[in-house]
């Protein structure tokens, strides 16, 4: 069970001496209750009071890092069986499997891709996050070789190495130890080893079993060997068994009524023969690492976005910077169209105008996320922000015209608009699709 | 299998699509979407509930339909009913949904030929039907009477009735007992106030499905799918007012920049990736008929119900 703060502050040690970085115990005590801070951040807890905590308030979901240097992640630290109860923090690690029976240039040129590939949407880089090298051969030393294709690429990109023979996986680790590479797995006969190999390399470490309850019990002979890093596989013959389960664990987890589970899951798709439909599952449903084939490039970015929508922060819309934003090569006498710096109407917006091949510039306005609608009626769309920005970002020196299209939602403002701006005001579409024709008709200079 | 919340006691209601002969229609199926007790595809006792159903998306007039469609499939797009006949005998789709695109035209008034497509449509395939009547409030009442009487006792699923423009399509529906599809904008009380305002004028629960509005990957999607889980799990705790399954439909997905302007080489499978990624997430976060307008999408999300399906496929006796 979860505890209050107050309960956390009564096992303190309530000397304020700031050396946890929290001004005074009690703040300390607020943020052990949230699941945001660290027992281990006070110096003066004793043995008992810090197993009483421990257990309590680090987040319900162990947060598990793979990887080290630029792209290095993060996983689990979840709070929420549903998105729309808070957010989701940490998105999935898509891991592109090689194997070490391929050729070095094959193991090499996708490992390059995921080093170099990345799509940027609303503002953000998205990238896939590592590669994981599958033991296929059997073999040590083919194995530590193609570990070695892997490393010479210097992408520095984060590995999983799936080898489940412990002498095999300790020669992948003496090739690329040093970088936090996820150790892929320890059962219950390999437990021992692997977690001395998790230790010697301070690695975390994916436990594999059949069904939730075994890696609760697994979980736990883990962390007797010290090992608390750790991710859960689950190795269904069929993808059917996998939502049913994964929701148990996040529901268990999340609900500390079982914290044995509270580890984030790992996927392996190549297991199945349905593997994008593994893979939105994955990215949907609670997967920390999510292992696959490269995927080709038509389901490429579908996947990295739907990653990003289901990781958006649903109470944070994401925004743009305000600004000015060409489209196509506009000129001096090209139309201006006003707009809110909300991402989703930013897309829209911008995707139309591409299509109707009118050069023109977005002159986005700051309304801190809202979309056009919300906007107005709230007050923080109006002409003193128009006039200020129209200042700010020096849109008198880009054009030589004075007159700007504002949103269809926009239209009760364009008075007020245009006696504060000096500039004229035209009442553009309410629907973006209809950009492409409203500038054609309705734009003559 | 997973812990049921202590807080969920409720249940999908039925909705019944299509009639066949024993049911006083003509369609060679009928599907009751509903009766869901738990999450999707989860679930403690044998999996209660309904498989989600794939529906292909057609038109009467395809110049207002996607370009990657209309060059993909051909001629076939002009001739309506051979069209649907081949969504369901080539494509495999569960239901075929017909938007009256050709109301769309500009002072259209050739109210005659709107019963001659649904003839010909209900001709051409045996699969229950979706029918997407008027874009224009000024011509709703007598093209829903049309569609509504042309389809007189197949139990068709009639939209889309919206808040402030649902009486003509509830009338048609009430009067020829057929449902209806009841949509709002990504919003879960929207949603509620709109299907508590149908039962008002008579139209029954079991008549209504939920269409929260999908927005397109990576345009607005999160906020479906959070709508989606939103409005199931508030049913599955008990609020009849939204226990309606839920169709769905991630329209956009062709027209957005990055499936519209791919290049001709991949252009088909970028569409048929962000149609099957929206589709079948949506149908995770609740959806019971998901529609896509891609013949390719079809088999694809049919193929993964299937696996993810522990309980019976529709058809299977």
């Amino acid at each position: 069970m979860a505890l209050k703060a107050l309960d956390i502050y009564k096992l303190l040690p309530k000397k304020n001496c700031k050396e946890c970085g929290d001004p005074t115990c009690l703040t300390f005590a607020m943020k052990l209750a949230s699941g945001k801070g660290d027992v281990e951040k006070c110096p003066y807890l004793d043995l008992n009071a810090k197993n009483i905590l421990g257990a309590s308030t680090r987040p319900p979901i162990q947060l598990v890092k793979i990887g080290v240097g630029e792209r290095r992640f993060a996983v689990g630290e979840e709070f929420v069986v549903f998105r729309h109860e808070k957010t989701f923090y940490h998105p999935p690690g898509i891991m592109f499997q090689v194997s070490d029976l391929w050729p070095a240039e094959t193991i090499e040129s996708v490992t390059r891709r995921v080093g170099s590939e990345h799509f940027v949407r609303v503002g953000t880089d998205l990238t896939f996050s590592g590669v994981a090298i599958t033991n296929e051969s059997g073999d040590p030393d083919v194995f530590a070789k193609a570990v070695g294709v892997v490393e010479a690429t210097g992408t520095h990109i984060p590995e999983v190495l799936m080898a489940s023979d412990p002498a095999v996986q300790e020669e992948g680790l003496k090739k690329c130890g040093n970088f936090r590479p996820l150790i892929y797995s320890a059962t219950r006969d390999t437990y021992k080893p692997m977690c001395a190999l998790a230790r010697k390399f301070g690695s975390p470490l994916v436990v594999t079993a059949k069904d939730p309850q075994t890696l609760g019990e697994m979980t736990k002979l883990c962390n007797a060997e010290g090992i608390t890093d750790l991710l859960l596989d689950l190795s269904f013959p069929s993808l059917r068994d996998y939502l049913p389960a994964a929701t148990e664990i996040r529901q268990k987890s999340i609900s500390r009524s079982a914290p044995e589970l509270g580890y984030p899951i790992f996927l392996d798709t190549t297991r199945y023969q349905m593997q994008d439909t593994a893979l939105v599952l994955g990215i949907d449903k609670y997967a920390g690492v999510i292992v696959t084939p490269a995927l080709p490039p038509a389901s490429s970015v579908a996947a990295l976005t739907l990653r990003q929508n289901i990781y958006t922060d649903p109470q944070k819309p994401i925004q743009m910077n305000p600004g000015i934003y060409p489209v196509g090569t506009p000129g001096k006498d090209s139309p201006v169209l006003l707009t809110v710096n909300f991402s989703l109407t930013y897309f829209t917006v911008q995707g139309y105008l591409e299509s109707s091949r009118v050069p023109c510039y977005m002159f986005i306005v700051d309304t801190e996320g809202l979309s056009v609608l919300t906007a107005v009626a709230a007050g923080k769309l109006n002409e003193t922000l128009v006039r200020d920005s129209i200042k700010k970002f020096d849109l008198e020196n880009l054009v030589s015209h004075r007159r700007l299209i504002i949103p269809g939602y926009a239209s009760p403002l364009s008075g007020k608009i245009e006696d504060e701006t000096g500039w004229k005001v035209q009442v553009g579409p309410r629907d973006a699709a209809e950009l492409g024709d409203y500038l054609v008709k309705e734009w003559k200079i | 299998m997973a812990e049921k919340s202590p807080d969920m006691g409720g249940k999908i209601g039925y909705v019944l699509l299509g009639a066949t002969k024993a049911e006083g229609g003509t369609r060679s199926v009928s599907y009751h979407p509903g009766g869901e007790t738990d999450l999707p595809f989860t679930g403690m006792k044998a999996w209660e509930g309904s498989v989600p159903l794939v529906a292909f998306e057609i038109c009467d007039d395809p110049g207002y339909w996607s370009p990657i469609v209309t060059s993909y499939t051909g001629d076939l797009v002009s001739d309506t009913p051979e069209w649907a006949r081949t969504a369901e005998k080539q494509y495999g789709a569960d239901l075929v949904r017909l938007y009256l695109t050709s109301t769309k035209r500009r002072g259209f008034d050739d109210f005659p030929s709107i019963t001659k497509v649904m003839e010909g449509v209900l001709s051409g395939t045996g699969l229950p039907l979706v029918v997407e009547g008027s874009n224009e409030p000024a011509i709703d009442s007598e093209v829903f009477q049309r569609c509504g009487e042309a389809g007189q006792g197949e139990r068709l699923l009639l939209g889309t009735a919206e808040a402030g423009r649902y009486r003509s399509v509830a009338a048609a529906a009430m009067a020829y007992n057929h449902s209806v599809v009841a949509q709002s904008p990504i919003d879960i009380n929207l949603a509620k106030q709109l299907n508590i305002l149908l039962r008002e004028i008579g139209l029954k629960a079991d008549h209504m499905m939920i269409d929260p509005y999908t927005g397109s990957l990576g345009y607005g999607f999160e906020y479906s799918y959070s709508v989606m889980e939103r409005i199931r799990y508030a049913a599955l705790k008990g609020d009849t007012d939204l226990a309606m399954p839920m169709i769905t439909s991630a329209t956009d997905s062709l027209s957005v920049k990055e499936v519209r302007d791919a290049g001709p080489a991949v252009r088909d499978d970028i569409a048929v990736a962000w149609e099957f990624y929206a589709a079948l997430s949506s149908a995770v976060a609740g959806s019971s008929i998901v529609c896509v307008r891609h013949p390719k999408t079809v088999p694809l999300l049919k193929q993964a119900f299937r696996e993810l399906w522990a309980g019976k496929m529709p058809g299977e006796a």
